[in-house]
């Protein structure tokens, strides 16, 4: 994260590892978008949590990293992979044998409800080992490292892959599903809501040793989530989305600290934190639009206090607000006046949220 | 610990209900009033025969000395039973033992081939249903099913004796071996016996395997539907082995307890399966015992067709731990 340019509009300038490009998905054959237009280049090494409502296309972004949209969604755009430097990979053009191979080997992805990954008549290690032969990779070896992840994540490794999935608590589950997901050795770990089915305690710890593996095993992480304050003490950048746009990217604690979207702003006066007291929190008002209905020129312009003609006609491009920082918004200027913060905005990075 | 204690009560559960059973019948037979004995012995009277000979032919029929209390009736009556006599059979002048040792492996055959081609056909063809959901296929079998399973076992029996067996006289109309045949460990008689059997099979086959065709089509569509299906997939493990360890394995876990329970029930279907059919299984004699008030050989079936069931109930409880990890006790999965 240092010097550069804006990361929307000129990503070829960073080191990325994924670069998406006006990637959109559709449903009911291109007349309900559920992703629309997405463009993000993460960073190799980051962890990016991408954060939204239910319903705003997170789901969606993570599957099209590895080219995963349920059916019969129709996914277009360009998704690249980078492995090194200077090398490019089309993941949406890859054939069926290539996506095999990228998936869990390059990019690999732990879903929401780890309870329902695996299969409930299988053991554990059963689940590692015909993930290792259907990747023709060594047994033995992949098994070893099997045992060093489950113990990275203060498992048992013995224990765990002797049991079935029911013999294990929802937090070993998460645990082994996140283990499972490293065996092959990914560089880009994609999660999907990982600890929603998770009690606080255990969100809080799986995300300290998510931490632990970035440093141990040199992971990028996408960090789907719609828990703003969880994913703010682990990312280093976040992406805020509405109505399957992103609307805001930037480092972690700029948009915490000084968010600059209208939405990101009512997102966070919704969200209660320690500095503010309960009768300042806001509900926005309003709700997210359905993907068959989505208005007109800027998408939260019907819920926004500062809609304009132009918000209603035109569609707002990413604007830089610092140069790691955009947001896509006409009046975000204005915002930062007019919608006020009900906790105090620093601008520094050792925010409240941290 | 836990494990045996459930294997114990479902073992004590099982002897309990066939004894409750036996007793239900023995009393039913013999506490109501003007009961069986009683018109059997005032027919005898009538026919002329000494009263000494009939009390000692009731005798043998019901294993019961007339004059003994109830309880001693009882005692007796349950010795003979645990000792595998269950009397004598007014109509065919046999022990009950020895009608039934006859007739069962007939009706076994043709059930649990029955049974067992139902699901066969259930597990492949709804599985298909479910890979093609929504096509045109799915929806003509999903149709078909519907239709098969409202039409009664007995009436596609009288449809296909009147055209395989009458108009197209292409297979026997009844009985279970040709007149000329006699059993043995012949090709000859493997082949009549399975010719005389294709018509009763095939109705249970068509009329049974429809809800068990879109019982499995809706497991596996749930199954096909789950996120460990989808983490296999993008695991990159092959399309076999989904469809195998994933898909069928657990879409057919929760139709096995029903599997053997039909089994059990089948075999109480018997009855007016092989009325029609006129082959002698056990669920015809029990049609000439009923008609006839051959009560022996009616408690001897009615018993045999119980402990069939309890039996069924108990091996699908007991067995249902070994084929999914989950239910290691049991307990949540009782079949009844």
């Amino acid at each position: 994260m240092s010097i550069s340019s804006d990361v929307l509009n000129e990503p070829q300038d960073r080191d990325a590892i994924i670069r998406m490009d006006d990637v959109s998905v559709t449903y009911d054959s291109g007349d309900s978008y559920v992703l629309d237009d997405v463009s993000l280049a993460i960073e190799r090494n980051e962890i990016i949590g991408i954060v939204g409502e239910s319903g705003s296309g997170k789901s969606m972004l993570a599957s099209s990293l590895l080219d995963a949209v349920p059916d019969p969604g129709q996914l277009s755009g360009s998704v690249e992979y980078r492995p090194v430097q200077d090398q490019n990979v089309e993941v949406l053009a890859l054939e069926d044998s290539e996506l095999r191979a990228l998936r869990w080997e390059e990019i690999s992805m732990v879903f929401q409800g780890a309870m329902s990954s695996f299969n409930p008549t299988m053991k554990i290690k059963e689940h590692f080992i015909e993930t290792l032969e259907a990747h023709n990779a060594p047994v033995e070896t992949g098994l070893n490292r099997a045992h060093e992840l489950l113990e990275d994540l203060y498992l048992k490794p013995g224990r765990v892959l002797g049991s079935y999935p029911h013999e294990l608590s929802g937090g070993m589950q998460q645990r082994a599903l996140i283990a499972l997901s490293l065996v092959l050795e990914p560089d880009v770990l994609v999660m999907d809501e990982p600890t929603a089915a998770l009690d606080l305690l255990m969100q809080q710890s799986i995300l300290l040793l998510l931490r632990e593996l970035r440093e141990k095993y040199d992971l990028t992480m996408v960090f789907i989530t719609h828990d703003l304050p969880l994913v703010a003490s682990l990312a280093d950048r976040l992406a805020v989305m509405y109505a399957f746009e992103l609307v805001e990217l930037g480092p972690a604690s700029e948009v915490i600290n000084t968010p600059t979207h209208p939405y990101t702003r009512a997102l966070l006066n919704a969200t209660p934190n320690l500095n503010a007291p309960l009768s300042e929190m806001r509900p926005v008002k309003g709700k997210s639009p359905a993907p068959i209905n989505v208005p007109s020129g800027c998408s939260y312009h019907p819920r926004c206090p500062l809609d304009t003609e132009e918000c209603r006609t035109n569609h707002p491009p990413a604007d830089p607000v610092t140069p790691e920082h955009t947001a896509a918004c006409f009046h975000w200027e204005e915002a930062r006046t007019e919608i006020s913060l009900n906790y105090a905005e620093t601008g520094t990075n050792d925010g409240d949220w941290r | 610990m836990r494990m045996n204690s459930y294997y114990l009560k479902r073992t004590v559960r099982a002897v309990l209900t066939v004894w409750i059973v036996i007793t239900i019948t023995f009393g039913m037979i013999r506490l109501l009033p003007g009961g069986p004995l009683e018109q059997l012995r005032g027919k005898l009277l009538r026919q002329g025969v000494s009263p000494s000979r009939v009390n000692a032919m009731i005798e043998s029929y019901q294993n019961v000395q007339p004059n003994q209390s109830i309880l001693e009736q009882y005692y007796e009556y349950m010795t003979a039973l645990l000792t595998g006599d269950l009397g004598q059979s007014f109509l065919q002048k046999e022990p009950v033992t020895a009608i039934i040792g006859d007739a069962l492996p007939w009706t076994v055959f043709v059930m649990v081939m029955s049974t067992l081609l139902i699901f066969v056909i259930a597990i492949g063809w709804g599985a298909l249903m479910a890979y093609w959901e929504g096509s045109t296929f799915d929806l003509v079998s999903s149709s078909a099913s519907i239709l098969f399973a409202a039409v009664p076992f007995y009436v596609l029996g009288i449809v296909l004796i009147i055209v395989f067996g009458y108009q197209l006289e292409l297979l026997p109309t009844g009985h279970r071996l040709s007149p000329t045949v006699e059993p043995g460990l012949s090709l000859l008689f493997v082949l009549d016996a399975i010719d005389h059997a294709i018509l009763p099979i095939t109705s249970m086959v068509l009329t049974g395997a429809g809800l068990q065709v879109l019982a499995m089509r809706g497991n596996a569509i749930q199954v096909l539907g789950s996120d460990f299906v989808r983490v296999a997939r993008l695991r990159g493990l092959s399309d076999r082995r989904i469809s195998v360890r994933y898909v069928a394995r657990n879409a057919i876990l929760p139709m096995y307890t029903g599997f053997l329970t039909l089994i059990g029930f089948n075999l109480g279907g018997s009855i007016i399966l092989e009325e029609v059919f006129s082959y002698p299984g056990i669920g015809y004699y029990m049609f000439q015992a009923l008609e006839a008030r051959d009560y022996p050989l009616m408690m001897g079936i009615f018993l045999i067709i119980t402990v069939a069931l309890v039996m069924a109930v108990y091996i699908a409880d007991l067995t249902y731990g070994l084929i999914d990890p989950r239910v290691k006790s049991g307990d949540s999965r009782e079949a009844y």
